[in-house]
């Protein structure tokens, strides 16, 4: 089973190579919680201010399925 | 005419040589004219036209032609009265009377404080502007693509704040620029155009514009479209919505930026084509019989699809200055999860989450306070109550936050008594049919409000 990432707005500091915007593909397994997937990024919690999965907000305990579209951005706002 | 105003007076001079000219030029000529530290607002030939899409444009700090006061036609009400610019000449800039200057200065310090300490307003900001907006609407899906047709598109990013901020540093420009001396968020940006031409600031609005609205995705074509809109003095975002109309009508082809370039220089040329753009997107749809005119009371609509951000779909029908994403940016608790969290793609909350928003904002935009202040002030509880106390410092005043509240109402309500006697009814308070008809990818989501928004203003 495998998620896609991207990250945004600085968060792709954590993650050696990656760049803003382009699909990471993450094995996750049965359980794979949003959290556990920070933790397999090492992005700090703290950082990951809005974590949409499938283009909608979710809490950090959220279980991930095969296929899942997950965006991770630090707090932003503009206008 | 040009309106000059200095400690001595005003006094109306001949526009002379400045008549007629681009606003890039306007500036320069101007500050060449009455110093370099004079402050421009100005007109360019679509205000002087009468085009109802022009805007009232100032100059930044580096003389760029690039703020703009763009939306609702304010250009046009320029040049009708005949006034091409107006120079202001104050070596006194920061000697506003205060009546208590130790209790204002501890309250703005304070004010300072809570700005740089919020993470959107003391860090997203200055990093990469308001178009640090487009990957996050993208992701939430409520992006508006191909003129509304759909809500996420996988090439938004490459006219995002990221590859902007890149490019603003690469080529010698500011990712990071205060758009007025003193401003503590910095969010505005200088891009260079590939020929050098300094643009000024490239906005979230004027991106999604130019860019995923007309699915153009060269940050350069972009940008571009945005010096000639900052030269020819039109709003950028009612420019963006009409150029998505007549690809709607097939008269330019999505995907072509430079189509959409060329059909923009006809504004300058007074061309009939370049009057139907500069009259915007709802006048540009009757000429070409198109219905899916993306605009509430005559003007376009910004860029998040009311359908999967309902808040704002609630701001755009119902606010009177017609479609306005900042008269009550519910983006914030829609998307940005500031200021609480209200699903963006359920109807839940929507009204109350839109009303409290209007009445806030229009209180916070009479105080002269740049209404990105909102998102600190939405998060901490000492925000309001200190931007009381600054006015209250200022005026030698004791309003209460209930004052400000009151305000905020008052101001709407005037507003909608205009309206009324201008001829708007309830039925100008509802969004194009095409919101509630075509289901919006990828959440599949239609705007469904209708009666309920006659309870926006209930108060």
């Amino acid at each position: 089973m495998q998620v896609e990432v991207r990250v945004f707005c600085g968060l792709e500091c954590y993650i050696p190579g990656a760049t803003f915007g382009q699909p990471i593909p993450v094995e996750i397994t049965n359980g794979f919680t949003g959290r556990k997937l920070l933790e397999t990024l090492n992005i700090p919690e703290e950082k990951a201010f809005s974590f949409l999965v499938n283009g909608r907000h979710k809490d950090l305990a959220v279980v991930l399925s095969d296929g899942d579209r997950v965006s991770i951005f630090p707090a932003v706002g503009g206008g | 005419m040009i309106l000059k105003i200095n400690p001595e007076g005003a006094e109306l001079l001949p526009a002379g040589g400045v008549a007629g000219k681009g606003g890039y030029e306007t500036v320069t000529m101007l500050k060449k004219q009455y110093g370099e530290n004079v402050g421009v607002i100005f007109i360019g030939p679509a205000g002087e036209m009468l085009m109802t899409g022009a805007g009232i444009g100032n100059n930044d700090p580096e003389g760029n032609a690039g703020r703009y006061a763009g939306r609702g036609g304010l250009g046009a009400v320029m040049g009708s009265k005949g006034l091409k610019a107006i120079v202001l000449d104050s070596p006194k800039t920061f000697d506003v009377p205060v009546k208590d200057k130790s209790r204002f200065q501890e309250a703005a310090r304070k004010f300072a404080k809570i700005l740089l300490d919020h993470p959107v307003t003391g860090q997203g900001l200055p990093a990469y502007g308001t178009n640090v907006l487009m990957n996050i609407i993208n992701e939430a899906g409520t992006l508006p693509i191909r003129n509304f047709k759909y809500g996420r598109w996988d090439k938004a990013g490459e006219v995002g704040g990221e590859v902007a901020a890149e490019l603003c540093n690469a080529r010698g420009g500011k990712a990071t620029h205060a758009c007025h001396p003193g401003c503590v968020m910095r969010c505005s940006n200088i891009y260079i155009l590939p020929d050098g031409r300094s643009m000024g600031s490239l906005e979230y609005e004027t991106a999604w514009g130019f860019g995923p609205n007309l699915e153009v995705s060269d940050p350069d074509q972009v940008a571009e479209m945005n010096y000639i809109c900052n030269d020819l003095g039109l709003d950028t975002i009612e420019a963006g919505v009409t150029l998505g109309v007549l690809a709607e009508a097939g008269v330019i082809p999505f995907g072509d930026g430079k189509a959409a370039i060329a059909a923009l220089e006809e504004v300058g040329k007074g061309s009939p084509l370049g009057r139907v753009i500069g009259a915007g997107a709802t006048t540009a749809g009757k000429v070409y019989g198109v219905t899916r005119v993306p605009a509430v009371k005559g003007q376009g609509i910004p860029a998040y699809d009311p359908r999967s951000c309902r808040g704002n779909g609630v701001t755009y029908a119902t606010s009177p200055m017609g479609a306005d994403h900042t008269a009550g940016y519910a983006v914030t608790a829609n998307i940005l999860k500031v200021g609480g969290y209200v699903d963006p793609t359920k109807d839940e909350g929507q009204l109350d989450l839109s009303r409290n928003l209007q009445i806030a904002t229009a209180a916070v935009d009479s105080t002269g306070l740049c209404l990105f202040v909102a998102f600190a002030v939405l998060d901490n509880p000492e925000g309001l109550p200190t931007i009381v106390e600054m006015l209250n410092a200022m005026y030698g005043i004791e309003l209460t936050i209930n004052d400000v509240v009151a305000l905020g109402q008052s101001i709407l309500k005037v507003e909608r008594e205009f309206n009324e006697k201008a001829g708007f009814t309830k039925e100008h308070d509802r969004l194009p049919e095409f919101f509630y008809n075509e289901e919006l990818e990828p959440h599949k989501t239609k705007f469904t409000f209708k009666e309920e928004l006659d309870e926006v203003f209930n108060f």
